[in-house]
């Protein structure tokens, strides 16, 4: 799951996950699409670039 | 003192603060951050957790989740006339009954106190898959950020020196520096290099004009300048949401005066039992 806060600055930044990762797998550029979503210190932008989503993974593990 | 508020929304402020020292700026951007106190979840009860996270991480999601807080309603348990025991002043309690498969979020949790809802609706706390089920009840109280950042009111929230940028007339305008700046507050104009006025507050203080202007070979001293004026600060406060950015600075204030008033009551006592001493 996305982290619900930046771990640096503590921005709410869970609230842009979704709509992030549709517009990225849909082909846009991920930095303009960051800055779309008011994400502009580069502590919220690295959590959600270099987040990768595992609870679909996990899930048969149970 | 002077204060220019050149932005005050309801998450974000920017001001400028003048006469006084370094001292007084630092304590009152610790104030903001830690002693203004804000209503964050503290103990979740489980009734039942059959999703892929963990008890704990699923508790320590809700906590950090933004609660609007309404001072004025709650009291820190430390200070409620209750004692801490738990009373309807000093804590709220929320419900979540969910079953997948679907998402949970944080507008799913239903608040006792309307008022005391959660600052977005949309947070996502965790993915629920086909027959996982989650049912708990927690407890929110009101905290201080020197104990757990959950309770920080403020996200980013700092200052710094007032710029102050002095282009002497060995300048020759190469446009080195304005090149250099990464905040764009230069500019080229009748062979020399000036400063935008209103792009001046967003200088870094990285003096990378300076280091531009010396590759020029313009010598050992730089013909650009960037100091810091003393006792005047920008200020840069950004709140979670759960309270009113006005709010944040209004309590901040009122904790140092209130912490002040204090110190010279216990100085009184001290100089007042000297004194008295000295006259016997």
């Amino acid at each position: 799951m996305i982290p619900v806060r930046c771990f640096t600055c503590g921005k709410i930044i869970s609230l842009a996950w979704e709509e992030y990762r549709e517009r990225v797998e849909g082909g846009e550029d991920a930095g303009t699409v960051l800055t779309d979503l008011g994400l502009h210190r580069y502590c919220c932008r690295r959590m959600l670039l270099t987040h990768k989503e595992l609870v679909k993974d996990l899930n048969p593990y149970q | 003192m002077d204060i220019v508020f050149s932005r005050l929304g309801d998450n974000e402020a920017r001001f400028v603060l003048e006469g006084v020292s370094d001292g007084f700026a630092n304590s009152f951007r610790r104030a903001m951050m830690s002693e203004v106190p804000t209503l964050a979840i503290e103990d979740v009860r489980i009734y039942d957790n059959t999703s892929v996270l963990f008890d704990e991480i699923l508790a320590s999601r809700l906590g950090l989740i933004p609660i609007r807080t309404d001072l004025s309603t709650y009291r820190l348990p430390s200070r409620c006339e209750c004692g801490g025991a738990g009373c309807p002043r000093c804590y709220t309690v929320y419900t979540l009954s969910v079953e997948g498969p679907c998402m949970v979020y944080s507008g799913d949790l239903v608040p006792r106190d309307p008022a005391a809802s959660p600052v977005h609706d949309r947070i996502p706390i965790l993915r629920l898959f086909e027959n996982q089920k989650l049912v708990l009840e927690a407890r929110a109280v009101l905290g201080k950020g020197k104990e757990h950042s959950k309770w920080q009111p403020t996200i980013a929230c700092g200052y710094k020196h007032y710029p102050v940028i002095t282009i002497d007339d060995r300048c020759d305008g190469c446009g080195m520096c304005v090149d250099e700046c990464p905040r764009g507050r230069l500019a080229n104009g009748k062979g020399k290099a000036r400063v935008i006025p209103e792009r001046l507050e967003l200088c870094l203080l990285c003096r990378l004009c300076e280091k531009a202007c010396k590759r020029g070979g313009i010598g050992s001293e730089p013909a650009i300048r960037v100091d810091e004026e003393r006792s005047r600060y920008i200020f840069n406060v950004e709140g979670d949401g759960s309270l009113p950015v006005r709010e944040i600075i209004k309590e901040a204030l009122l904790h140092l005066k209130e912490s002040t008033r204090s110190l010279l009551e216990s100085l009184d006592e001290i100089a007042g039992g000297t004194s008295d001493e000295e006259s016997e």
